[in-house]
Order: C-alpha cells, then sequence, then structure tokens
C-alpha cells in the first residue's frame, strides 16, 4: 500500500483524508503540531470505517517524522484567508512555515510528490519547489482543478444536467484573473455554446472566478474545504494510481506557455512521478490576453513580497 | 433507491450482466424473466449468494413468468436471438420481432408505467415493435445503442493516447454499429478537443474500429457476442433514469422532426431522467453530418417498412 501523509490536519487536511479513505486510495498519516488532534481525526476517521465500509490504515500524530517515506505529502498548514484580505500579506505569513515544512518534507519524504493547497497557492508552490529541489513536476498546487470542479457544478446546475459528463478546464493563477478555456466547457462533448446562453455563461465564469470568496463571505470564518480536499484527493489518486489522466494544476513553467520562474496552473499529464508532461493547448485571443494580464499580476505579487525568482536562485 | 424496481427481458448474458451492474450501482430490485426458467432462477440465486460480499441487499429473482413484473419502473428488453447461420436480416427482423412483440404485451399489461430500454436488435426497428406495442409515450421508449458505441469509441481514443478514460467524452449519432455518425467534433480529451491529440487518419481509424467494435469482439470469442460493454450501457442509462441523474447521452429515440427526421427511432443526444427522454438535445451537425445521420436513418425506415408488412400478414 503507498502512503500519503498530510500535513495540517484542519478541515482541509481532514477532509482530504476522508475522501481518500473512501476512495480506498492510500494509507493516509495526519500530522499536525497541535498536539492530539491528527490523533483524533484518524481516529474519529477510523471509528467511521466499519459503516462506511472502507479498511484505509489512518494514523495521526503531532510528530512530523511520522510522513518519513511517505510517496505523496499534501501541505494543508498555515493560516487561511480572512475575508476581503490580500494574498501577499498571507503570503508573507504562510511562506516561512512552508518554507520549513519543505525542509523537512525534503529529508524525510526525498522521492514525495507533494500537493501543496496551503493559500496563495500559486505563489507558495514556486516557494515549496524552490525550498525542496525537486523535479518541478513533483511539486504541484491545487488551483485550476478546484476552479474546474467548481465551473463544473455551476454548468450542470444552469443546464439542469449531471455534472459527471461536464468537462470543463480554468487554468492560470488562481485568483480572479483565472482563465476559463471555453472550448473546454463541454456536456459529453456537446460544447455548453449549443446548450447555454451568452449571458448565462458569462455569469458562470464570473461565479467561478469569485468561488472562493462566495463561501468565505457566507461562512465568515472558514474558507471552502470539501472541493478543495476533493481537488487534493483527486491529484493524490492519480499520482497513486498512475492513471495519466490530464489534470490542470499549479506548477512551475519551464517556457511553456511562454513563462518561466512562475508557477501556475496549466493542464498536465498526471501520473506516478506527478505531473509527467505538460499540454500546451491553443488560447483563443481573449483568453491569451486574459493569461498574460493575470500572470503579469501574479508576478507583481511575487515581486512585492519579495518571492521573485531572479537569476540565479 | 428505495423501493425502485427494474425487470430484464431475457437472462443471458447482457441481461443477467446488466442485472448485476444496476443491482451493484443503483440498488434497484431485480426480476429477470426469461423462457429459460431454470437457469433464469439459478442466476437468481447466485446473485443473491454474493450479496453479502458485495455489500447490496435487493431482492433479485428469476422466473418464466411474467406477472413477477409487476409494478416496474424500468423494464429492459433484451430478448430476442442472434443471426444463425442461413439466416438472412429479414428472417432475423421476423423471429426477433415477434419476440419483442409477446414480450412488449406483456410489459404493456403488467407494467403500463414503466419506461422500457430496448437491447434487441436490429436495435431502431425493435424500438418501433415496442413503441406500437405497449403503446407507451414515446419518451418512455429508448433503445440502447449511440451510448455502446461512444463508450468503446472513448475506450479507443483513450488507449490511443495513454490517457485515463475517464478523460475522454465522445458523442455519437445515428444507427447502431455499421451506421454510426461519429461526431470528431464532440470528441474531447479533458475538454480538450481530440484533434488537438489526433490527426484526421488516426481518427478515422479509431472510428472505424468502434464501427465494427461488436463484430471485433465475436471474432475473438468465435461463439457469441459482446456483452459487459452492452449491459454497462443499459446500467448507465438505468441508472440515469431511475435515480433522475439527468445525464447527456446518445440513445435511439423516436424523433418527430428534429433533425428533419419524422417518426423514427434514431441515435440522438437526450437527456435521460425520471420521466424518460427529458429532452432530445439538437447538436449543430454540418451537411456531410447531417447526410450521414439522414443516410442512417434511411436503413433504420427500410426496416420499419419491411415490418409493416410482417406487422398487416400476421
Amino acid at each position: 500500500m503507498k502512503r500519503i501523509g498530510i500535513i495540517g490536519s484542519g478541515n482541509v487536511g481532514a477532509n482530504s483524508a476522508f475522501f481518500m479513505a473512501e476512495n480506498g486510495t492510500a494509507t493516509v498519516t495526519l500530522v499536525d503540531i497541535r498536539e492530539g488532534l491528527s490523533e483524533g481525526k484518524a481516529l474519529d476517521l477510523l471509528e467511521a470505517g466499519p459503516i462506511r465500509r472502507y479498511d484505509t490504515g489512518i494514523r495521526g500524530s503531532a510528530d512530523i517524522t511520522a510522513i518519513r517515506g511517505s510517496d505523496i505529502v499534501v501541505l494543508a498548514a498555515g493560516r487561511v484567508r480572512s475575508p476581503g484580505e490580500g494574498r501577499e500579506a498571507l503570503y508573507r505569513d504562510n511562506a516561512p512555515l512552508v518554507g520549513e515544512l519543505c525542509g523537512e518534507i525534503r529529508a524525510l519524504a526525498p522521492g514525495a510528490v507533494v500537493i501543496n493547497v496551503v493559500e496563495p497557492v500559486d505563489m507558495l508552490t514556486l516557494l515549496a519547489g524552490r525550498v525542496l529541489g525537486f523535479d518541478r513536476g513533483r511539486v504541484l498546487g491545487v488551483g485550476g482543478l478546484l476552479s474546474s470542479t467548481r465551473l463544473r457544478h455551476l454548468v450542470s446546475r444552469a443546464l439542469g444536467v449531471s455534472p459527471r459528463e461536464v468537462t470543463g478546464m480554468v487554468i492560470g493563477p488562481h485568483r480572479p484573473g483565472m482563465v476559463v478555456l471555453e472550448d473546454t466547457v463541454r456536456v459529453s462533448g456537446v460544447p455548453v455554446a449549443q446548450l447555454l446562453e451568452p449571458e448565462a455563461l458569462c455569469a458562470i465564469v464570473e461565479e467561478t472566478r469569485r468561488a472562493g470568496d462566495t463561501i468565505l463571505e457566507l461562512s465568515e470564518r472558514s474558507t471552502a474545504y470539501y472541493a478543495p480536499s476533493a481537488a487534493v484527493a483527486a491529484l493524490a489518486r492519480a499520482v497513486i494510481r498512475d492513471a495519466r489522466t490530464i489534470l490542470p494544476v499549479s506548477m512551475r513553467l519551464d517556457g511553456e506557455y511562454g513563462l518561466r520562474d512562475i508557477a501556475l496552473s496549466v493542464p498536465a499529464r498526471i501520473g506516478a512521478g506527478g505531473a509527467e508532461s505538460v499540454i500546451e493547448v491553443a488560447l483563443g485571443g481573449r483568453e491569451e490576453k486574459e493569461f498574460r494580464d493575470a500572470a503579469g499580476d501574479l508576478r507583481r505579487s511575487l515581486e512585492r513580497a519579495g518571492a521573485g525568482a531572479g537569476p540565479g536562485e | 433507491m428505495p423501493g425502485k424496481k427494474v425487470s430484464i427481458i431475457g437472462a443471458g448474458n447482457v441481461g443477467a450482466t446488466a442485472a448485476y451492474y444496476i443491482a451493484e450501482k443503483v440498488m434497484a430490485d431485480i426480476v429477470m424473466v426469461d423462457v429459460a426458467e431454470g437457469v433464469t432462477r439459478a442466476k437468481a440465486i447466485d446473485f443473491l449468494h454474493a450479496g453479502p460480499m458485495r455489500g447490496y441487499d435487493v431482492s433479485i429473482e428469476g422466473t418464466g413468468d411474467y406477472a413477477a413484473v409487476a409494478d416496474s419502473d424500468l423494464v429492459v428488453v433484451t430478448a430476442g436471438v442472434a443471426r444463425k447461420p442461413g439466416m438472412d436480416r429479414m428472417d432475423l427482423l421476423r423471429v426477433n420481432a415477434g419476440i419483442v412483440k409477446s414480450a412488449s404485451k406483456m410489459i404493456a399489461r403488467y407494467a403500463p408505467n414503466a419506461t422500457v430500454i430496448v437491447v434487441s436488435n436490429p436495435l431502431d426497428v425493435m424500438c418501433h415493435v415496442v413503441y406500437r406495442t405497449t403503446g407507451f409515450a414515446v419518451q418512455r421508449v429508448i433503445g440502447m445503442a449511440g451510448i455502446l458505441d461512444s463508450t468503446r469509441f472513448r475506450y479507443f481514443v483513450a488507449e490511443r493516447l495513454g490517457c485515463a478514460f475517464t478523460d475522454v467524452h465522445a458523442m455519437v449519432l445515428g444507427g447502431h454499429g455499421d451506421q454510426m455518425v461519429p461526431m470528431p467534433r464532440y470528441t474531447t480529451v479533458a475538454g480538450i478537443p481530440v484533434s488537438r491529440f489526433l490527426d484526421a487518419d488516426e481518427l478515422e481509424r479509431l472510428v472505424d474500429r468502434t464501427r465494427k467494435g461488436g463484430a471485433e469482439i465475436v471474432a475473438h470469442l468465435k461463439t457469441g457476442s459482446a456483452y459487459y460493454a452492452p449491459a454497462a450501457s443499459v446500467a448507465e442509462m438505468a441508472e440515469a433514469i431511475l435515480t433522475d441523474r439527468r445525464t447527456l447521452v446518445p440513445c435511439a429515440v423516436c424523433l418527430r422532426g428534429e433533425y428533419g427526421i419524422e417518426n423514427l427511432f434514431i441515435g440522438v443526444p437526450v437527456i435521460l431522467g425520471k420521466n424518460g427522454v427529458e429532452r432530445i438535445v439538437e447538436v449543430e451537425l454540418e451537411p456531410q453530418e447531417l447526410q450521414l445521420l439522414r443516410r442512417s436513418s434511411e436503413a433504420v425506415r427500410k426496416g420499419v417498412e419491411e415490418l409493416e408488412t410482417f406487422f398487416t400478414v400476421r
């Protein structure tokens, strides 16, 4: 059985473990600095097993060395965003923690694929990759995959059809400037433009961009965690099963889409080695501009936060 | 799905495997009816023995008595014979039309509110037999065809690309098998048009393999034909209808002017839900695709007309 270590046993970490257990993905170890929290959540999950009919191994620990030798490590620690808060302040708070944890991961699980879900996800995925020193395909952030599942839900709701056959890919930075690839928005292969009015699709795209904020505002204190956890679990499952499935993930680019030294979501083929190749799709004129603008915004954020990757880094 | 009941007429490989998928996925009670009563009863008992391990706790009955289908929500018609040496197409049509006609009378008598999924071949013509004989509302008679062609095509594309087959979505139109109208424009990999990954020649090869997908299996098996993918297609439709999943899939349904075709069962994209066909979706077709669809429909019309003489002679 493959092993997954999850660092951070908050809502995202614990629910990722829950989805992984239900899918029988791998043995899960939850780790959190808060003494007892991981042990308690692991025990609670195990006690649900007889009813939910899973028998996945789940354990919890306050000691990070429990993740030693993991095939996948999920970074789900740190602080979440407050309503109205910008991403740079959050970066300044979470970056030292992510840097420190990546130093530990490098020593404890040098062969792992690392999945980062800590916000701001693109900036911290870039930082994680730099500290880990892993091949870039083994340092992935959950961004586009999360927005894509939200988009697919919204399209299925608008059309009154099952979400299972709805496709739709969101790429670019995980912020309001994200790019919805309109040609990928389809139902059983039929383009959504044949099924939905243009205004309705526009409204859905806007709602997708704002989806994280909408949940944050509704719940006041808590950020979304079911859909983010589902995205983490889907990514982990694709790696564990060597699914070679194409998913939009945040990763450092090395010339693809004309960008380098920046991490943002692009379609990639996900298998046992993490992102095994980046798929470069043709962007429409408007999409191309949106993508450049959003990448430019992200790069300026990185510079303001003092996280820009200069030459020689 | 508490209280749902599915009856399957014809408990051969397709019928019995469909029963298995439906019991596992939808948790509906199952009745299998077949003239081979003992074999059918044995299959039902065998399924029940597997239940404690597989985790379904539905009732499964095998019988030769049509009265057992009473009050079914869904009836699947798989009964019929395969073409035997020396039989021509018309012989097959007559034999199966007779079998399906008598099954339809029983369905109308015992399960007057059921939705019917037709699997017997030749499919598009057998849909007519069920529709005419039961007198059911047009949205409650649905043929299983395009969904099988499209799952095969999806598999072939995924196999060729070495990607997860759940990434591939496809739509096909027209009649089943030879008469299939593939829609490469509506075929995607993770939503990305398949033309990004495969050139036209390669796609055409996969389309051709899909057209002959049934024959490929027959060639391997020597005796018998495919049943896992056909049964999975039935189960997918059953699940969509029984759980009101509103899924967009290609099925053979009676067109009433859609795509310029009148009163003919032909494969087109539909939304399946609790009322059977919730909506027929008219996708944009290029002139060449429309021409293929029309040609496909003419072949079906010919079969139906041949059947008319059969119905009147009897």
